[in-house]
């Protein structure tokens, strides 16, 4: 049978629904749920009834109330999963009809570990797209709870068409040292909320650029390593900087370190009407100075109607997958598509990158004509037999790479001397050592 | 010269300027009778960039150290220091005019005078020259050639030279301030004479002076000088480095620096942080502990290396049994003992002016080093040179050659 995906016929908005799986899960459901104004419904799936008693998720799915009485699986994945098959058809019956489909929750204990592959399938099946969000336990949780999120997260990985893994122990670094236990627990809870928010964002939002689901996917394709992501947002006269520096400063970014890792980055720029071309210029200007000269670059920009809303900025790509040469990790299919020049102004007008959807898309793979989002502009698809759009005009060749990297030394040589700017500079071997030591060890690096 | 066992030193520094009053004794010792001290203003990487204020600066300094000394200062000993002073090593010599003829004072003079016989660039001037060993017939390790019979005299000298404007800049500065130079000496030099003794002169030892705006190294090896120099990074550098990798004020980032900075990686909480008041006292900014220090230590770990690399085709590192000696005012950031152990692979101390004494002891740190070192310099050479000898003319040649005129 050869299904067309809901997620992908954009006449309407999409219906996106949150599945939080686990004690983990239902937190972070209770928390879209309350805080946010986001159009998202959320579904919470737990074991233990006395989580869901105090949830406020729109749906509650007690997970095998005969297998756990309600009790919760204990640790154990073999009962959430037990449990799963229990409330297969609750879960069916919930998730029927969604568009796209989050999936939520805490890996290492019993439920999300043990029946989260079962629920994905399910969510899967029913025709919607499925964005697994989860986090790994830290690290001195033991070794038994880290083996058992492996086993869940790599089952996943088969199913979900992404998977978007981080690890609690690098989102511990959010909080200070002294903060308490809950402190810390919710920190890492809002980056999950971010996450989600700025991929409802990123999908649901229209605007001048678009980027869409296959953008997204490309990004998290492949690979096991973990994700990067940051997103802030930010007001004032100086938005653009700050939503940008507050986004990279995100500990699962390094404060944009990580960033020289990545492969592709998708990067997603939202904002009030008056968001300015040159604002969008800058910030990608410097998340390309970060990121590996030959990293691909997705981006985005929506504005939205509202002309208090912040600017936001959202940084998604995913760790260990750089490669050396710009051949990526889908190389064929990724050489046809237009590549943004990441740093160039011009970027914001060039078309975003290659739509086409991901490996872990098994059922329409073949036949999918991905449309664009909506009022975007278009992105010229692979095989374009029936483009409705006439091609872009021939984009500048992504082939900038090392003269940009000259150009920006340049420019912010000036700005790194600080005091010294004035007087004669001590140059050593070439070096100028009035530039601060660590400024010059960075650009090594690079 | 009645008052010749009193020596004043001056350094105009990149931070401060300072002017010891030092009671040299003839055994040696120092006893200090008053330091004055005034910020420094217009002087960046030890020259001076801004005339008018850097002399008004020496003013205060000096009328400082007067006033706490309760001597009238009528010359000084005054350090020079910046990028543009080099050193090499050079070797003279000269033929003994009759076959195994006695060497006399005259030779020596001759074979110092062959030693200097250098191409500089023509702005440049040498300020001291600096005996290393003499060869009488190629026999190593002669300590004094003078009544010894040969036919050859050679000798190695340790020359350093300036541009010649840029030290009279200095010069000019305090005479602005109507007070005699007595002469110019290179701050690394002035450093050295009190950080270090005899014993470590002789086993050899490496000192570093790492002021605020530049560092001052030099190399004694057998009792002689080997090499020395001046690297333009100071702790200015680091206080730089903090503001723009924090992004706050140079005022504030200097603050931090002596206040939490430490040279240590590793050692702080991850994710620990500094809360920076502001001046009502409200809580401002917050920067990252380990940030800090990682700037800090990125600093330091390149100067070191810098100077180790700057080193090593010049002097046998297996030889400096003494180790490194830090001083300078930078030397008290924290942990920077340990930097600098790990880049030289070598025993490093922390020092500051030995041998010195006075009721004003509490001006043994390491930032005074230079200048108590310049007033000891001026004892040295003084004690070494009874009056109307050569050298003494030698000190006039210099005098003259930066145009001092009274």
């Amino acid at each position: 049978m050869i299904t067309y995906p809901r997620y992908l016929d954009r006449s309407q908005t999409p219906v996106v629904r949150l599945i939080g799986l686990g004690n983990a899960g239902v937190n972070l459901a209770d928390r879209i749920t309350m805080n946010r104004a986001l159009d998202i419904e959320t579904i919470a799936i737990n074991s233990d009834q006395q989580s869901l008693s105090s949830s406020v998720a729109s749906t509650k799915i007690p997970l095998g109330p005969l297998t756990t009485r309600g009790l919760g699986a204990g640790g154990d994945p073999e009962i959430g999963l037990d449990a799963a098959k229990e409330s297969l058809g609750d879960i069916e019956a919930a998730v029927g009809g969604a568009d796209i489909v989050f999936l939520c929750g805490g890996l290492g204990g019993g439920t999300a570990s043990g029946a989260a592959a079962m629920i994905a399938e399910a969510a899967k099946n029913s025709g919607a797209l499925l964005v697994a969000i989860l986090a790994s336990p830290f690290s001195f949780e033991g070794r038994r709870r880290g083996a058992q999120a492996a086993a869940a997260l790599h089952e996943i990985r088969g199913i979900a068409d992404a998977v978007i893994h981080f690890e609690n122990d690098r989102m511990a670094e959010l909080t200070a040292p002294r903060a308490g236990v809950s402190e810390t627990f919710s920190a890492c809870d809002e980056i999950l909320l971010g996450c989600v928010e700025a991929i409802v964002r990123l999908i649901s939002a229209p605007g001048p650029l678009g980027v869409g689901l296959p953008d997204l996917l490309s990004v998290l394709d492949g690979g096991e390593g973990s994700c990067l992501f940051g997103t802030a947002a930010a007001t004032g006269d100086n938005r653009a900087h700050e939503g940008l520096e507050q986004a990279l400063a995100s500990p699962l970014l390094e404060r944009g370190r990580l960033l020289d890792d990545a492969a592709s980055i998708l990067v997603h720029i939202s904002g009030p009407p008056s968001l300015s071309f040159s604002e969008v210029g800058a910030i990608m200007q410097e998340i390309s100075r970060q990121a590996s000269g030959n990293a691909m670059i997705h981006l985005g920009v929506s504005t939205s109607p509202a002309p208090d809303s912040p600017l936001t900025v959202s940084i998604i790509a995913k760790c260990g997958a750089a490669s050396p040469i710009p051949a990526a990790q889908p190389p064929a299919r990724r050489t046809a598509a237009p590549k943004p020049a990441p740093p160039a102004p011009a970027a914001a007008e060039a078309a975003p990158p290659a739509p086409e959807p991901t490996p872990p898309e098994p059922p329409t793979q073949s036949l999918l004509q991905p449309e664009p989002p909506a009022d975007q502009p278009p992105a010229p698809p692979r095989t374009s037999p029936s483009a409705p759009r006439p091609p872009r005009p021939p984009l500048p060749e992504p082939k900038h790479a090392p003269q940009k990297i000259k150009q920006e030394t340049l420019q912010f040589e000036p700005v790194a001397r600080g005091r010294f700017e004035k007087i004669e500079p001590t140059i050593v071997e070439g070096e100028d050592l009035d530039v601060p030591t660590f400024l010059r060890l960075a650009g090594k690096k690079r | 010269m009645a008052r010749d066992d009193i020596h004043v030193g001056l350094e105009i520094g990149t931070t401060k300027v300072c002017a010891v009053v030092a009671e040299c004794r003839e055994d040696g010792d120092i006893r200090l009778l008053g330091v004055g001290e005034a910020p420094s203003r217009g002087v960046r990487k030890g020259e001076i960039v801004d005339f008018e204020n850097a002399c008004n600066c020496v003013r205060e300094a000096l009328s400082d150290a007067e006033e706490k000394s309760d001597v009238e200062i009528r010359s000084v000993w005054l350090g020079v220091t910046g990028s543009h002073i080099q050193s090499f090593n050079n070797r003279g010599s000269v033929v003994i005019p009759d076959e195994g003829g006695e060497i006399t004072d005259e030779e020596i003079q001759e074979v110092e005078y062959k030693a200097k016989e250098i191409s500089l660039p023509k702005e440049n001037a040498i300020l001291h020259s600096i005996i290393q060993h003499y060869y009488v017939d190629g026999q190593e390790g002669v300590l004094n050639p003078v009544g010894m019979l040969g036919s050859r005299l050679e000798a190695n000298f340790h020359i350093i030279h300036g541009v010649t404007n840029r030290i009279q800049n200095s010069i000019r500065c305090v005479k602005e301030c109507h007070i005699e130079v007595d002469d110019v000496v290179v701050n690394s030099l002035a450093s050295a004479q009190v950080v270090l003794g005899q014993h470590q002169k002789e086993s050899g030892a490496l000192v570093i002076d790492i002021g605020g705006g530049v560092t001052d190294y030099i190399v004694y090896l057998d009792g002689a000088v080997r090499h020395s120099g001046v690297l333009a990074v100071g702790g200015d550098h680091i206080t730089n480095d903090i503001s723009i990798g924090l992004k706050i004020p140079i005022t504030r980032a200097e603050k931090l620096k002596v206040d939490e900075g430490s040279a240590i990686l590793g050692k702080s909480l991850p994710g620990e942080k500094i809360v920076l008041k502001n001046d009502t006292g409200f809580s401002g900014k917050e920067v990252e502990r380990e940030m800090l220090n990682m700037i800090i230590h990125a600093r330091l770990e390149e100067l070191f290396s810098l100077l180790r690399k700057r080193l090593a085709g010049e002097v046998p590192e297996h030889l400096l049994g003494s180790g490194v000696m830090l001083t300078g005012g930078c030397s008290t950031i924290r942990g920077i003992r340990d930097v600098a152990e790990a880049v030289f692979e070598m025993p490093v101390h922390l020092t500051r002016a030995q041998a010195v004494s006075g009721p004003t002891s509490a001006f043994e740190n390491p930032r005074f080093s230079t200048c108590i070192g310049l007033a000891k310099y001026g004892q040295a050479v003084r004690s070494e040179m009874p009056e109307d000898t050569f050298f003494g003319g030698f000190v006039k040649k210099f005098t003259g050659i930066f145009g001092i005129k009274s």
